[in-house]
């Protein structure tokens, strides 16, 4: 169905693709001290997703979404999100409250947190449903159905 | 029974006798307290916090309505074990039978008002399963239904009045509130109470207007129906009325309520009695008669009154039984319960016709009779009665109904076994086995010999009617002396009853042109009722639920500005915040703002009008990264820019497969217009008038200060989300995974509605079709 692809476009998106992705993974990232997080990175994550939609068909979008779908994305992100508030029930803490760590790397000492995982769990768990609403509605031309 | 052989019929009789060793537990439990034994109670926390305690108290009443179900009970289970002997559905009706056995006891044992409520409730559900025991048929089918609605509705009322007595008397247990009834009567909430206890016995003793249920549940098996709906279940109503009289007897409304129903009762019934020529269906409306006047005993003041209701509880019990179990032999034996198909059967059918005739001269009152002496103590209770002329006048009454009974007695025992039916040809006849007349035959006996032999029973009486009358002294009963007092009045019913009987075809032909009848047949009205409740739910979801989006946000949106706007009207107009010069970059925002949305009023495109929405969305972006919060404009800007391109896909793809539905006509709705105004200006009225209340900063200073220090964060937002409220945020985040699992069957349904309508059939709109299909299935 998506014979009708412009080089342009698909040239383009193969371009943009990988900056995209390691924007939204900044965002991430700094999202505990400046704006960002985990919420605004996946919605950038799903940006990447849809536009090689757009240029590649969404098969192809699918196979590169973390986990290989959107759905099991989702859940793996839900899933670590709840992972990351164990720590504190086996140190006898309220669930969800967050340990921080100090990981020497030799040059320098960089904090590490269990809300960095947290925060990736959201970030998976946008990027994957939102990716299957808006993959399956960009593919519902398409012939084969992706789940 | 026949094919199985000898063998089979003993294992018939064994199985028969261990279902039947319950009731005679019961009956066993009975005789021992046969001579006056002083009242038995047990009581154990259940469920203290609500009031329940499993408290059971054994006294004269309760001992009377236990001998009844087990009394009775024997009879229907040996009954049962011949009426179903053979049929592999013997022991399901057994089993049933046994736990409403038990559910009756219970319910006549409790000292606690909710524990009856309980054992009521069960008794209901028991009987839904047994009046549906033919689950085949659907008049069966039917018939349950209607008896679980009616009488599980009327529980429901019982509730409230059980939670309202309870509420108001501080305590659940019956025995309590009956000792401080007579301290309620000026409380202002007992009429209320006391209503809805009314209502929940009248729909379970099928009294008016609910007592279409009972000839109706007569689809049941025999067996069933001389237990349930003769006997036992029938009686509860009368029993907790019974069992109130003392505590609120003196109430004016008592009085005032009961005559009059029990009175309208017994005369509508007899009246339909007279319509019927079903047997069984004549006997059903004669028991609803006399359970209207057990209500009017009921409501009748005096010791007397307390005496009749024992009496007749126990001979009703005695004769009605009995005959309900000719009724299924005649079916049984000739294929028919039509009174105008059948005569002379005494002689196929001896034995039911000794059955017949015992239980029928119980019925008529004939002198010798235990249902003469209950005659005769009703009539002295009525003579003695000290009330309001017009309420005996109303009570008198039962003359009519007395005679139309003796008629009853008379079709039951007379007219299908001796007299010939004229024209008709008898019917081929034989007698049932004697599992099925051996206990009517002891059952309508034993009322025989208790009318000779009163003092067999009388103690049981005595302590019955003591419970039911109010003060420390009860009546004594005396049966047997009253004959002088009361002889007239008998005589008088049964000679009316002998002309009703005798012109029983004539009253028939004429009550049956009687088309007014047909028009208030409630039971008719109800299944309409019934009917035409899902209809109505089904047009109301289809008027709600019609599937058209701007349909949907009208809806919303003028119910958001009527309730706002009321609301404003009514606390006044706020006051608004002072005046303060924007900004060049928020004017800029806001103008992009303004921009798109004018756009999207006059565009008449979909890719355009997605444009100036998005417009929309960026201008919105654009003010709140200048009013201080960049996480949500960033947030705003990602989202709308992925809504815009995957929205702009799918118009396009829609397009190139020629399915895209155009926008309707640009003309100007007034209405939208007005819609869309008079929200845009409640809105802006509303965050004017939020903006001019001072914000208290205590929230954001305990998150400014805490946010670092704690959380090791400076995006406080951030830090809000993922750590302060990180369990809020969990839940949020499970929420857009679930959306996505309920959404994706309809996803996949799209897809195929679209690719089955893929360019072939192009000009067939088919999304319209897929989204109907997968929007606005959703709904049902």
């Amino acid at each position: 169905m998506n014979a009708r692809r412009s080089v342009m476009f698909t040239s383009f998106v193969r371009g943009l693709y990988l900056p995209v992705l390691v924007a939204s993974l900044w965002i991430l990232f700094r999202g505990h001290n400046a704006p960002g997080g985990g919420f605004i990175g996946g919605l950038v994550a799903l940006v990447a997703s849809v536009i090689w939609a757009l240029a590649f068909g969404t098969e192809a979008a699918i196979r590169r979404m973390p986990f290989g779908q959107p759905v099991r994305c989702a859940l793996c992100g839900v899933l670590l999100s709840l992972a990351s508030g164990v720590p504190a029930l086996l140190r006898g803490e309220a669930f969800l409250t967050h340990a921080w760590f100090e990981l020497p790397l030799g040059f320098a000492m960089l904090p590490v947190s269990t809300v960095m995982a947290f925060d990736a769990g959201v970030y998976l768990c946008v990027w994957g449903a939102l990716g299957g609403y808006a993959l399956a509605l960009i593919g519902i031309d398409e012939a084969e159905a992706s789940a | 029974m026949a094919a199985d052989g000898a063998p089979g019929l003993r294992r018939v009789g064994v199985s028969t006798a261990l279902f039947a060793l319950l009731p005679l537990a019961v009956l066993a439990l009975v005789a021992t307290r046969m001579a006056g034994a002083p009242t038995v109670s047990f009581s154990m926390p259940w469920v203290p916090q609500l009031g329940v305690d499993l408290a059971f108290r054994l006294d004269g009443l309760a001992t009377l309505m236990l001998a009844l179900v087990g009394g009775i009970g024997l009879g229907v289970f040996v009954y049962a074990g011949g009426y179903f002997a053979g049929d592999l559905r013997r022991t399901r009706l057994l089993v049933l039978l046994s736990l409403f056995l038990v559910a009756m006891v219970g319910c006549v044992t409790a000292d606690n008002l909710l524990l009856l409520f309980l054992f009521w409730e069960l008794t209901s559900l028991l009987s839904f399963q047994l009046v549906g025991f033919h689950r085949e048929q659907a008049s069966a089918r039917g018939a349950a239904r209607q008896a679980l609605l009616v009488t599980g509705g009327g529980g429901l009322c019982l509730l409230v009045g059980v939670l309202l007595l309870g509420r108001m008397a501080g305590t659940y247990s019956m025995s309590t509130i009956i000792e401080r009834g007579p301290g309620l009567l000026d409380h202002p909430l007992l009429p209320f109470a006391l209503g809805a206890v009314f209502i929940g016995c009248a729909t379970k003793s099928a009294q008016f207007p609910f007592h279409f249920w009972l000839p109706n549940a007569m689809s049941a098996p025999t067996p069933v129906s001389a237990y349930l709906h003769s006997a036992t279940m029938v009686k509860l109503g009368i029993y907790l009325l019974a069992r109130l009289d003392p505590a609120f007897g003196d109430w004016p409304g008592w009085e005032l309520t009961l005559v009059p129903l029990g009175s309208l009762t017994a005369t509508w019934a007899m009246v339909l009695a007279l319509r019927e020529r079903d047997l069984k269906r004549i006997l059903a409306w004669s028991t609803v008669g006399s359970l209207g006047t057990l209500v009017l005993l009921i409501g009748l003041p005096g010791d007397g009154a307390a005496v009749a209701v024992a009496c007749f509880l126990l001979a009703h019990a005695l004769y009605k039984a009995p005959l309900f179990f000719v009724a299924g032999n005649v079916d049984h034996g000739t294929g028919t319960r039509v009174i105008d198909r059948l005569g002379m059967l005494r002689r196929q059918m001896p034995f039911t016709a000794l059955a017949a005739a015992l239980a029928g001269v119980s019925m008529a009152g004939l002198p010798l009779s235990f249902g003469f002496l209950a005659k005769a103590a009703m009539k002295s209770a009525k003579l003695e009665a000290e009330t309001h002329a017009i309420l005996l006048a109303v009570a008198q009454s039962s003359v009519f109904v007395g005679a139309v009974g003796v008629a009853v007695a008379a079709v039951a025992a007379v007219r299908i076994f001796w007299r010939h039916p004229g024209v008709n040809e008898t019917p081929v006849a034989h007698e049932v086995g004697p599992a099925m007349f051996v206990p009517p035959v002891l059952i309508a006996g034993f009322g025989m010999l208790c009318g000779v032999w009163p003092q067999l029973v009388e103690p049981l009486l005595t302590a019955a009617a003591v419970d039911m009358t109010p003060g420390p002294h009860g009546p004594v009963v005396q049966l047997g002396i009253a004959w002088s007092a009361v002889w007239a009045t008998i005589a008088v019913t049964l000679i009316a009853g002998i002309a009703v009987f005798a012109n029983w075809d004539r009253l028939h032909a004429l009550l049956g042109r009687v088309t007014l009848l047909e028009r208030l047949d409630l039971a008719r009205g109800f299944e309409s009722l019934l009917k035409a409740l899902p209809e109505g739910a089904a047009r109301l979801t289809r008027r709600l639920q019609h599937g058209r989006l701007p349909g949907y946000f009208a809806l919303l949106f003028g119910a958001a500005v009527i309730a706002l706007g009321a609301l404003g009207v009514l606390a006044g107009l706020p006051s608004l915040p002072p005046w303060e010069t924007p900004d060049l970059v928020t004017v800029g925002a806001a103008l992009t703002l303004c921009t798109g949305a004018v756009l999207a009023c006059f565009v008449g495109e979909r890719l355009p009008l997605l444009l100036a929405s998005g417009l929309v969305g960026y201008g919105s972006a654009l003010l709140f990264l200048f009013a201080g919060a960049p996480d949500l404009a960033f947030t705003q800007f990602a989202v709308e820019t992925v809504f815009v391109i995957v929205a702009a896909s799918l118009l396009l793809k829609l397009r190139r497969l020629h399915s895209a539905v155009g926008l309707p006509g640009r003309r100007l709705r007034p209405v939208a217009l007005l819609l869309a105004l008079g929200f845009g200006t409640l809105m802006a009225t509303l965050l004017l008038a939020v903006n001019a209340v001072p914000l208290d900063p205590a929230l954001a200073d305990w998150f400014n200060a805490h946010a670092l220090a704690d959380a090791h964060g400076l995006n406080v937002v951030n830090v809000i989300i993922v750590d302060f409220r990180g369990l809020d945020t969990l839940g949020e985040i499970s929420v857009v995974i679930f959306s996505l699992l309920a959404a994706w069957p309809l996803l996949a349904a799209l897809r195929t509605c679209v690719r089955a309508g893929s360019p072939a059939v192009a000009a067939a709109q088919p999304s319209a079709r897929a989204t109907d299909r997968s929007g606005g299935g959703a709904p049902r």
